[in-house]
């Protein structure tokens, strides 16, 4: 084959692409104006967890290890305590909390297992995303990261309201 | 149980089964499911939780299976909607004052309430009343209680009563306000913690693993208790390296001590992870110096070193080779060999409260095991104080008295409590029990050891007669305070009392979780003692390597011996009074990080294992052996096995042949050792010695009256059990503190004035 009739094949098939692409330019657009504008999740949207707090500010979470339990990829590490003081003196809502409370970001796979177990509704999924690190190490989130008291909350994500239709953001205008 | 065999008819199926067994055995053996909470087959019947119910022919109502004898032709159905309705019925009354807080409950996870409320509780509550709540509490430093969540089963006050004498817990008030309480509100009982183990529901709990870790999360290990000689057979919780709890619940572990422990074995494992574990072998540069951290390699070196230059100056005899009785038999073994074949010293010995060398060297009949004890019918018991010191051995006798109608004669010169039990109890004088053993051997010196002894010359003839009318089983235990001679004797009774249907057995109560296995591994026979070798240090002795640490009564007014020496290496677990003069220092590994075995009072051979990685730079006692070899050019070919020391042990050491580790897998039959029996001896040389000894005794010695508090020498604080913050609760007289609704740990600071004195034996 001559060189010429390379050259007509190749400028064929980029006018063919160019022209996929020349099409699309006056429909409605698809993107999401990230990190410009918060990306809107939904209610049950399943993000970093979340450790709650009752309304004294007493850790929920009583360190009954059933999330560790439930969990399927074996990420959440608890260490357990007794609290013995009175019941407003103490961290958590019962006598025993938990000391140490990790979830390894490199593991879990965000079925909300975790979530479902937990019988004190201490753990929920909240919508924190951006969980991208440096370092694989920084993966590990301990309950400074994760306490609802200490979780810095994204500004880039608006939750819709229940009624909301998500999706239609993403679709054809 | 007669072998008589009677037809049983269960769910339309016919069995032939002995007769006089209970229906719910039965019903169990065979394959059918009956759900109980108050039967416990060691305990007496309870029927009290209406479980077990079944319908019988010809019997008007539902019955309990737990109370029924099998009768012959009996026609039983366990399955039916009747039944069902009737124990889902009883399940849905336990859970109605239940708190239901399993999320928060140590008991969640392995509760026989969980496990039943599962397969026939009701998904709904219908009782809306108000539950009759109340407060969890603290019983004592080690026993938390949640009186809420008990279904009034009462295994635990059968337990304590039953098992263990003490009676401490039971059940107040009536009706529907009925609780388990003790007396005064504080227990102060022996501590076992045996009404934790039994409990089926969390009511009551280990207040030391309170709230620290749920039960599936644990890696439970079956292994051997390290603290007496009983050897009981325990399931070691650990959780990421770090040894959480010691329980010995059915589901886990099954040995010869059943569900079983004493405070030691159960609670005082927190020296296992304590903060002041030995981390780095040290080397002492100079004398007088500091120890100072050092790599394995070159402390190995250092201490091959020191030790070949002393044998070099002084020859071979003047290395002493030192082992401990709570070492594993692989460990012991290899300490022996290191001694007679790589050094070759005669001076080798181990750090035992006493030696039981002369018993075994004139051993004429069978160790009596814990099953022995149990099923006995006249027990003898001549000094020792199995209750503190072999605590599985004393709920053995008061069982075999109390539910096995045994006859127990006890021979002390204190009053001990266990005369509670006895059939007749001989309260000698002080340091006599020599001539008791003597009268015993042969009545020809009756009249003299009574004179001794401080006690009429007809006691002893019922004593005699009590053993010679026996028609089963004569276990005769003794302790410490009878001499090597005697030793001798005793060791020989059965020849005395072995007749067509009795058998005489032997029950020797050493201290230490291994000093059986001590003997056997020949570290007893050495030429010198404990304390004879720490007078010859410096004359004699001039370098001596330590597996262990002497104990306090070894070292009191020969504090400075071990200075003397020219050269020690010890390997421990802490820093001891023998590491204070030591040269080199090895970190060695507990019981809860070696394989290997101990061999218990019993003649038991039991498996000892790893249950969690050496702590810090730890390493297994016999490792550290062979390697000190290696470093002197021998290579022990121990391919860094414990089971390849085992296979060892069972081809040089008689007792242990043919024996390994698959063999003594099952904790649920266990193994004895066969110790070589001899034949009849002529003792008079033994016995004309206690004789002239007795000859010499006080006639008008003053008796020992005082009954010593219950702990005096449980909650003893020794180098093992004083990691325990508890044990120096109850050491200091377990006071009870202002408030019982926080551990009292927490109220009551343990310092070191508080600390009763540490004296040997822990
Ligand atoms: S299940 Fe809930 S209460 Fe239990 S440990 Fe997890 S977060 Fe805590
Ligand atoms: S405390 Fe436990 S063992 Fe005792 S009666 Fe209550 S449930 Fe039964
Ligand atoms: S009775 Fe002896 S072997 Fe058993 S748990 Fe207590 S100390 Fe350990
Ligand atoms: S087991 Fe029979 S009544 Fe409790």
């Amino acid at each position: 084959m001559s060189i010429i009739g390379d050259v007509i094949e190749s400028t064929k098939a980029i006018i063919k692409g160019m022209g996929v692409t020349f099409s699309y330019i006056p429909k409605g657009k698809w993107t999401v104006e990230y990190p410009d504008e918060p990306v809107t999740v939904q209610p049950r949207y399943r993000g970093q967890h979340l450790l709650h707090v009752d309304e004294y500010g007493r850790e929920k979470c009583v360190a009954c290890f059933l999330c560790a339990a439930a969990c399927p990829s074996e990420c959440i590490y608890i260490i357990a305590k007794d609290d013995p003081r009175s019941p407003m003196e103490r961290i958590g809502i019962e006598e025993r909390y938990a000391e140490v409370y990790n979830i390894d970001y490199g593991r879990c796979i965000f079925c909300g297992y975790c979530v479902e177990a937990c019988p004190k509704d201490a753990i929920t999924h909240g919508y924190n995303f951006e969980l991208s690190v440096y370092n694989r190490a920084d993966l590990l989130k301990t309950k400074d990261d994760l306490l609802i008291t200490k979780q810095v909350q994204s500004r880039n994500y608006r939750v819709a309201s229940s009624e909301e239709d998500v999706d239609s953001e993403y679709k054809e205008v | 149980m007669s072998t008589e065999l009677i037809k049983v008819t269960i769910n339309g199926k016919e069995f032939q089964v002995a007769k006089g067994a209970r229906l719910i055995d039965v019903c169990r053996e065979q394959g059918f499911n009956i759900p109980s909470f108050c039967y416990y087959a060691d305990l007496a019947l309870q029927a009290s939780c209406r479980m077990c119910l079944v319908r019988i022919e010809k019997m008007p109502k539902l019955q309990t299976s737990c109370t029924i004898t099998c009768t012959d032709g009996m026609v039983v159905t366990t399955e039916s909607e009747e039944i069902e309705k009737a124990q889902r019925a009883m399940v849905e009354f336990l859970l109605a004052n239940h708190p239901l807080d399993c999320p928060i409950c140590d008991r969640g996870g392995e509760c026989e309430l969980q496990e039943m409320a599962f397969d026939w509780g009701n998904l709904e509550e219908r009782f809306t009343e108000r539950k009759n709540a109340q407060p969890e509490k603290y019983l004592s430093p080690i026993v938390a209680n949640d009186p809420q969540r008990c279904i009034l089963c009462k295994r635990c006050t059968r337990v304590c009563d039953e098992w263990m004498g003490e009676d401490a817990i039971e059940a107040g008030g009536r009706g529907a306000n009925t609780v388990i309480g003790t007396f005064g509100g504080w227990l102060n009982c022996s501590e076992c913690g045996n009404c934790i183990e039994v409990c089926p529901t969390g009511t009551l709990l280990d207040a030391t693993y309170r709230h620290q870790a749920r039960p599936w999360e644990l890696q439970q290990t079956v292994t051997t208790c390290t603290y007496c000689s009983d050897g009981c057979q325990e399931s070691v919780g650990s959780r990421a390296g770090e040894v959480m709890r010691v329980v010995a619940r059915d589901r886990y572990v099954n040995g010869h001590n059943g569900e079983f422990l004493c405070i030691k074995g159960r609670f005082a494992h927190t020296f296992i992870n304590d903060e002041t574990r030995l981390r780095t072998p040290m080397i002492r540069y100079k004398k007088g110096g500091k120890l100072i951290p050092a790599t394995w390699d070159e402390a190995v070196k250092f201490a091959t070193r020191g030790l070949d230059k002393a044998a070099e100056a002084h020859g071979a005899n003047s290395i002493a080779v030192v082992g401990s009785p709570r070492l594993t038999n692989e460990s012991l073994y290899a300490l022996k060999k290191f001694a007679t074949e790589l050094v070759g010293t005669e001076n080798y010995t181990a750090t035992d409260a006493f030696s039981l060398s002369p018993f075994f060297q004139n051993l004429g009949g069978q160790i009596a095991t814990h099953r022995d004890i149990r099923h006995a019918k006249t027990i003898v018991l001549i000094g020792g104080e199995p209750e503190e010191l072999q605590p599985f051995a004393g709920k053995q006798i008061r069982q075999a008295v109390r539910n096995g109608g045994a006859k127990l004669v006890i021979i002390n010169s204190t009053p001990i409590r266990l005369k509670e039990r006895a059939t007749q109890f001989l309260h000698i004088n002080p340091e006599t029990e020599d001539a008791a053993v003597l009268a015993i051997f042969n009545q020809a010196h009756n009249e003299l050891a009574a004179r001794k002894m401080g006690v009429q010359e007809t006691e002893l003839i019922e004593l005699r007669r009590t053993i010679t009318n026996t028609e089963g089983d004569v276990v005769i235990m003794f302790g410490g305070e009878v001499s090597a001679e005697a030793q001798s004797l005793l060791a020989q009774m059965p020849y005395l009392f072995n007749k067509e249907g009795r058998r005489a057995l032997l029950h020797p109560l050493p201290l230490y979780n291994n000093s059986v296995g001590a003997t056997d591994m020949g570290l007893m026979y050495g030429k010198l003692g404990a304390t004879e070798m720490l007078d010859a240090a410096g004359d004699s002795v001039h370098a001596m390597y330590v597996a262990g640490s002497f104990l306090p009564q070894h070292l009191t007014g020969r504090e400075d011996s071990l200075g003397k020496l020219d050269f020690l290496v010890v390997q421990e677990l802490f820093e001891t009074e023998t590491t204070r003069f030591a040269d080199v220092v090895f970190p060695a590994a507990s019981f809860a990080e070696a394989d290997g075995t101990f061999t218990n009072s019993g003649g038991l051979v039991q498996r000892v294992r790893q249950t969690i990685p050496p702590v810090n730079q730890s390493k297994q006692d016999w490792v550290i052996t062979a390697q000190l070899s290696k470093e002197l050019g021998v290579d022990f070919g121990f391919q860094m096995s414990a089971s390849a020391v085992f296979g060892e042990i069972a081809e040089r050491i008689p007792a242990y042949a043919g024996l390994r580790y698959p063999l003594l897998k099952d904790e649920t039959n266990p193994v004895q050792v066969k110790h070589a029996t001899i034949e009849q001896r002529d003792l008079s040389q033994e016995s004309e010695a206690i004789r002239a000894r007795v000859e010499k005794m006080s006639d008008t010695a003053t008796k020992i009256n005082a009954t010593p508090p219950v702990g005096h020498e449980l909650f003893k604080i020794g180098t093992l059990t004083d990691k325990l913050p508890q044990m120096h609760l109850l050491a200091s007289g377990n006071p009870k503190p202002p408030t019982l609704a926080v551990s009292p740990l927490y109220q009551i600071t343990v310092d070191a004035g508080m600390k009763r004195e540490a004296i040997g034996g822990d």
